[in-house]
């Protein structure tokens, strides 16, 4: 049986696949910074309790009443990519999501763990021992880094159709796609940059607390930044491991085979390096500048990856359309109003902050 | 088709699908209620310059944020899941047509999320407006995704125009829209009394208590009270056939639409209780209890509203077997195996029919049923099939008469295969159909007949070609004991004449066969089933299994009606074919004029049980108490009857005291007729199998059957029952036809998914009535010559007079005198003594032919004749012989 007859037939798009694409790729690089700051501050406060918590307490109180927020809008800011992900790769997507159902659907649940055991950690807060929250945040932290690897499951997955034939030896969605080559690799690149951007969280919001004294305001912005310098280093080593286990001709497009596809690499490659440079030299603003770019050029390179991957079986400019653009037209129209109303909350939210800080 | 199916067994059948959505739309509406509830009870509290009030919206805000973003947040996540992965035919429908509503639906979530963390973190640290303006945003947000999302769920049960104009703006605004708007907008503003009980009566303060639990029971009462109007008008809005659906077919809804019904007054009485004052323990734990009872009661509405959808997905336009309603004549002609992509065999054979018959089940049960679980498990569903025919028939007959079930877009084959691998898989059972019945030789004895001597000959036969009795008499009666046999005696002479005046002439069953009482309990049952009280061994008319046949209105033929026959012999053995001796005596001296034997056919093999389930009743016939429940249970929730009721209370009933019978010249004349309802029923199940169809009920004609009733000529001749019955969608057809124009609607139920086959159109077949319209012989044997074609079917007889038990010959010799019944025409071959059914050609000619044939006209006659008197080409030499 050849995989190509397995994919099914997708259902019209309503406008040209274009700006699916925008809004999948604009979608999915909030989803990632917001999924990167949970992880990676989730991280940093368990290590912190672990080492020395009676010095960490402060510390890992801020980051633990922010975890939760930071769950809310990674769950929030993943659920339009998945919606805009099923519009252009459905039939991709629901297959593989099929093939490994019952380590997807654990996902809900465990999210709903994660969530919950966030919840009590930072309500139970002070209220428990620095050795009775480290349980709660790591079985958390545990429900997370569970997600995501069935997330890289998945992902990786729905752009093979090669690997799909396993599902007639296991129909029963008790497959994952552990033959992968690149499984372990995207995987840790992911968590090592939750970690880097943690780090830099680490550091913004303390920069943004202005009522935190100045020493530890200090201390947190450089010991973010070392978070954030050091854990990009690592990301670069395991991001060229994971790029040469990519298939030759996917790899190839990446170093020259491809000039879009080298040229976003490249760029992603320098924006990781001025991260180093500016995170080394404590300079918050710039290295986040250069985090926010780097990501949004890995976004679009994995999207170019994703599309080489299927490039024997499937483009989105294929999908047939049926024109209907009201419907856009009101989503954009209540996107602007939507977006508007939420800085006007924000606003208010901010002047609260200051009513109280004066 | 187009998806891999995830191979669920236990938890299969939505049953997941159900849990999360429940769950989380429990949870969903009291986030827009309960946003209302936070910004007016806080307000509430300014007003009256009330502390503790605000302390307690805050607390409430805290257990609100609580639930409804960790556990209704991501369950709301979690349907998406579920519902691609059980169904994501239908989820990609729904994702790109409605990909910007969603969209926007996730701009009011985000909306939602950033007013309700800061509505929660800046309580009591924000200027009161602008504290009240973040709560106001939550819930018009709330509610704006209320709106979205509600267009999307109403659009699957009523699309309405979208299926014409396939548009947006139709889809979303479809016909239920509104009233389901605001009755998800009146049950979300409940559900904020309701959990609001839960933190109300936590409050330590008494004074404070019974405040916030009154205040939290006016949430709940109010809008229940408005919601019971959003309810009828939201099932006004409903079309026709989902009404149907709700009110006609299903009893599987009843018990939830009970629930439904109920469960708004016990949460209103709830409501009143808890404004009551009691201990605060009581008051915690009935807020408990009526959460729960909420959960139920929403639970049940949301069960309803999915089951009126069946068997779509998306109403008339997708059905729960992800098989487009349009793609469905396509599919069955080429074979869902071919048609589907994930499948491993695309042909079924010998060697993979049940690992085919397994893939068929995931392509199109798995989406509704479970293995085992507790929805709608398929192991229990289909006990009640004896046999894989009768399962794969049951598949044919889907989507017609099953209304929640869709069609089986497959192929005959990969029904057998289905249902093969349910049966042998699933069931572990073994196919008792494939086994023929085992048939114990019998013997008879010719009596004598001296055409030198003899003067009289002695004609016997019975009306009916197989008289099917029912012996489940303590459940219902379809047919009861009763054979007819008739008789005529001849004075043999060159004018033979016919004998009536100054004879008797008496008959005796045989000894096996003579106690029928002792065999089924229909003289138990008599009163109720028949309104007469009758002795054992008595029939109707008082007739025994012996005594004298009284002379019939023709004044020629003698008839015993009635005769209490059954085919359980006092061994305990099967025999549909007793025998009785017939004796013509002289009135005045009491001399034997003659006598003769015959068959008086009768049979108990129903073959109701190879779909309804449960054993034979005695060794190889009969209709067990097990399979007459069976039955009485179907016909109880199709047509809301209370026969099973009325059986276990002593009182069977007889099918016809409902269902008129034109030989009983009884029942409800606005009914079917009997024939033409289990005709009609049944012909939407066991269409297209041809003969084969007949046999499933009429098993007792089945070849491999333990009566094989079939037994004259024409059985040897290669006919089978559709020969001049036509097949089943036909005969049915031509008796729902009569009864439609006698102004039955129900007709039109069962006729509307009936394609003739024997004709081109419903309107070439002739209508009929059971018993008075039969297959006319004369149809084949035009002017009684040897048929040129077979065309009996369609061409009934027009009167009860031209049947073939009624009509003679041209000087009033009955036909069956000669050539014996229907079903058993000279020469017949009887299944258990080859020459039982020819005892009196056999005992007057030596041969097994009809009486005179071969111009043996010298059996009455004592001579050769030359005129065909009694019908043209009666001197004709049989061309059939052995």
């Amino acid at each position: 049986m050849h995989p190509a007859a397995l994919i099914p037939t997708p259902d019209p798009l309503q406008v040209p696949w274009g700006w699916f694409q925008f809004l999948l790729l604009f979608t999915f690089f909030l989803h990632m910074v917001a999924m990167n700051i949970m992880i990676g501050s989730g991280v940093i406060t368990f290590v912190k309790q672990l080492s020395n918590p009676m010095a960490n307490e402060a510390l890992c109180h801020d980051l633990s009443n922010q975890l939760t927020h930071a769950i809310a809008f990674t769950v929030n800011f993943g659920v339009a990519p998945l919606l805009f992900l099923q519009v252009l790769y459905g039939q991709f997507i629901y297959t593989s999501s099929i093939i490994m159902g019952a380590y997807w659907l654990s996902v809900v649940f465990l999210l709903i763990a994660a969530y919950g055991l966030a919840y009590l950690h930072k309500f139970r807060f002070t209220a428990w021992s620095a050795g009775q929250r480290r349980w709660f945040l790591g079985a958390s932290l545990l429900c997370m880094f569970t997600v995501g690897f069935f997330f890289t499951n998945n992902v990786t997955l729905m752009q093979t159709p090669a690997a799909w034939l396993a599902y007639f030896r296991h129909p029963g969605g008790l497959f994952l796609n552990l033959a992968e080559p690149t499984l372990v690799a995207r995987y840790l690149h992911f968590l090592v940059a939750a970690v880097a951007t943690g780090g830099l969280f680490l550091a913004a919001s303390a920069h943004l607390q202005q009522r935190l004294p100045a020493q530890e305001r200090q201390a947190r912005i450089k010991n973010g930044l070392t978070w954030f310098t050091y854990a990009t280093m690592v990301e670069i080593g395991i991001g060229i491991v994971f790029l040469l286990s990519l298939p030759k001709p996917i790899l190839h497009r990446f170093v020259g085979g491809d000039w879009l596809a080298t040229s976003l690499f490249i760029g992603a490659l320098i924006g990781s390096f001025y991260c180093i440079k500016f995170g080394n030299r404590e300079r918050l603003w710039p290295a986040t500048a250069a985090l926010a770019t780097t990501i949004l050029l890995m976004v679009l390179v994995r999207d170019l990856a994703r599309q080489a991957y299927l490039a024997p079986y499937f483009h989105p400019a294929e999908l047939p359309v049926a024109p209907q653009y009201s419907p856009m037209l009101l989503f954009l129209l209540i996107l602007i109003l939507g977006l508007g109303i939420v800085a006007y909350m924000l606003r208010l939210g901010w002047q609260s902050t200051k009513e109280v800080q004066q | 088709m187009n998806y891999p199916v995830w191979q669920l067994t236990f938890f299969g059948g939505g049953l997941t699908i159900a849990l999360m959505a429940v769950f989380h739309v429990f949870i969903a509406q009291f986030a827009v209620g309960g946003g209302l509830f936070l910004v007016l009870t806080e307000m509430e509290g300014y007003r009256e310059n009330s502390p503790a009030i605000i302390d307690y919206v805050r607390k409430h805000t805290k257990f609100f944020l609580l639930v409804t973003m960790v556990l209704g947040g991501i369950t709301g996540v979690g349907i998406w899941f579920i519902i691609a992965l059980i169904n994501p035919s239908t989820t990609s429908i729904l994702i790109h047509n409605f990909v910007f509503g969603w969209a926007i639906e996730w701009v009011f979530f985000v909306g939602e999320i950033v007013s309700l963390l800061l509505y929660y973190y800046t309580f009591g640290r924000m200027q009161r407006r602008h504290h009240l303006t973040l709560g106001w945003l939550y819930f018009v947000f709330a509610w704006l995704s209320l709106f979205t999302i509600n267009g999307i769920i109403d659009f699957m049960l009523t699309p309405g125009k979208w299926l014409a104009t396939g548009s947006f703006w139709d889809g979303i605004f479809n016909p239920t829209f509104w009233p389901s708007l605001w009755f998800r907008t009146f049950l979300a503003l409940s559900f904020a009394g309701l959990y609001g009980f839960l933190t109300a009566t936590a409050i330590k303060e008494d004074a404070l208590r019974l405040r916030m639990v009154r205040f939290c029971a006016s949430w709940l009462i109010f809008p229940l009270l408005l919601l019971m109007g959003a309810s009828w008008w939201y099932h006004q809005a409903l079309p026709p056939p989902i009404h149907a659906m709700l009110t006609d077919e299903p009893p599987e809804l009843l018990p939830f639409i009970d629930i439904f019904l109920l469960g708004a007054p016990v949460l209103i009485l709830g409501g009143l209780i808890m404004a009551i004052k009691l201990p605060q323990l009581a008051k915690q734990g009935l807020a408990v209890l009526l959460l729960l009872i909420g959960l139920c009661y929403f639970g049940a509405f949301e069960y309803i509203r999915e089951g009126s959808r069946r068997p779509y997905t998306i109403y008339n336009y997708l059905y729960s077997s992800s098989v487009l309603k349009k793609e469905v004549p396509a599919v069955a002609q080429a074979g869902l195996l071919k048609s589907a992509r994930w499948v491993e065999y695309k042909e079924i054979t010998d060697q993979n029919r049940l690992a085919a018959g397994r893939e068929l089940f995931y392509l199109a049960c798995a989406s509704c049923h479970s293995i085992g679980g507790p929805s709608r498990d398929i192991v229990k569903l289909t006990k009640g099939y004896n046999s894989i025919d009768g399962l794969a028939a049951r598949l044919s007959g889907l989507g017609d008469l099953n209304s929640p079930m869709p069609p089986f877009p497959g192929t005959s084959a990969e029904q057998t295969a289905l249902a093969a691998y349910i049966f042998e898989v699933l069931q572990q059972r073994e196919d008792v159909a494939a086994a023929a019945a085992t048939i114990t030789p019998r013997q008879h004895e010719v009596p004598p007949f001296d055409p030198a001597t003899a003067q009289y000959v002695l004609l016997g036969w019975n009306d009916y070609g197989m008289h099917t009795i029912s012996d489940s008499d303590a459940q219902f009666s379809l047919r009861s004991p009763g054979n007819t046999i008739h008789a005529m005696l001849i004075k043999r002479g060159q004018t033979p004449q016919v004998i009536s005046d100054g004879i008797d002439i008496h008959y005796a069953v045989e000894a096996g066969s003579a106690n029928p009482s002792g065999q089924v309990d229909f003289w138990q049952q008599a009163a109720s089933l028949t309104g007469q009280k009758l002795a054992p061994n008595t029939g109707s008319t008082g007739n025994g299994v012996s005594g004298l046949m009284r002379l019939a209105a023709d004044g020629r033929t003698y008839a015993a009606t009635d005769v209490p026959l059954v085919p359980y012999q006092e061994d305990g053995s099967y025999l549909p074919y007793p025998l009785v001796t017939l004796t013509a005596v002289d009135r005045a001296s009491s001399a034997m004029l003659a006598t003769t034997t015959m068959v008086a056919p009768v049979s108990t093999e129903w073959g109701c049980r190879n779909c309804h389930g449960g054993p034979w009743r005695k060794a190889s016939a009969g209709i067990s108490p097990e399979t007459a429940a069976a039955i009485l249970t179907v016909h109880d929730r199709h047509t809301k009857t209370d026969l099973a009721k009325q059986a276990k209370a002593g009182k069977p009933q007889r099918c016809q005291s409902c269902h008129p019978d034109p030989r009983q010249k009884s029942g409800n004349p606005a009914l079917l007729s009997l024939s033409a309802a289990m005709h009609g029923f049944h012909a939407n199940i066991l269409k297209g199998r041809g003969a084969d169809a007949c046999f499933f009920c009429h098993q007792d004609g089945a070849p491999h059957g333990a009566t094989r009733f079939f037994r004259g000529l024409h059985n040897d001749l290669g006919f089978d029952c559709t020969t001049c019955h036509g097949v089943i969608e036909d005969h049915a057809a031509s008796l729902l036809l009569a009864e439609q124009k006698a102004g039955k609607k129900a007709a039109g139920k069962w006729l509307a998914h009936l394609q003739p086959k024997g004709v081109a159109t419903l309107a070439e077949l002739k209508p009929r009535q059971a018993w008075i319209n039969e297959p006319d012989c004369l149809g084949c044997h035009t002017d009684f010559q040897a048929p040129t074609g077979l065309t009996a079917f369609n061409q009934w007889t027009p009167s009860e007079g031209e049947l073939y038990r009624q009509r003679t010959d041209n000087l009033g010799i009955p036909c069956a005198a000669c050539h014996n019944n229907q079903h058993a025409i000279y020469p017949a071959t009887n299944p258990y003594d080859a020459e039982r059914d020819n005892l009196q050609p056999r005992q007057y000619q030596g041969n097994p032919y009809p009486l005179g044939a071969n111009k043996n006209c010298a059996l009455c006659h004592t001579t050769e004749m030359k005129d065909e008197m009694h019908h043209p080409n009666s001197l004709r030499m049989m061309v059939f012989t052995r």
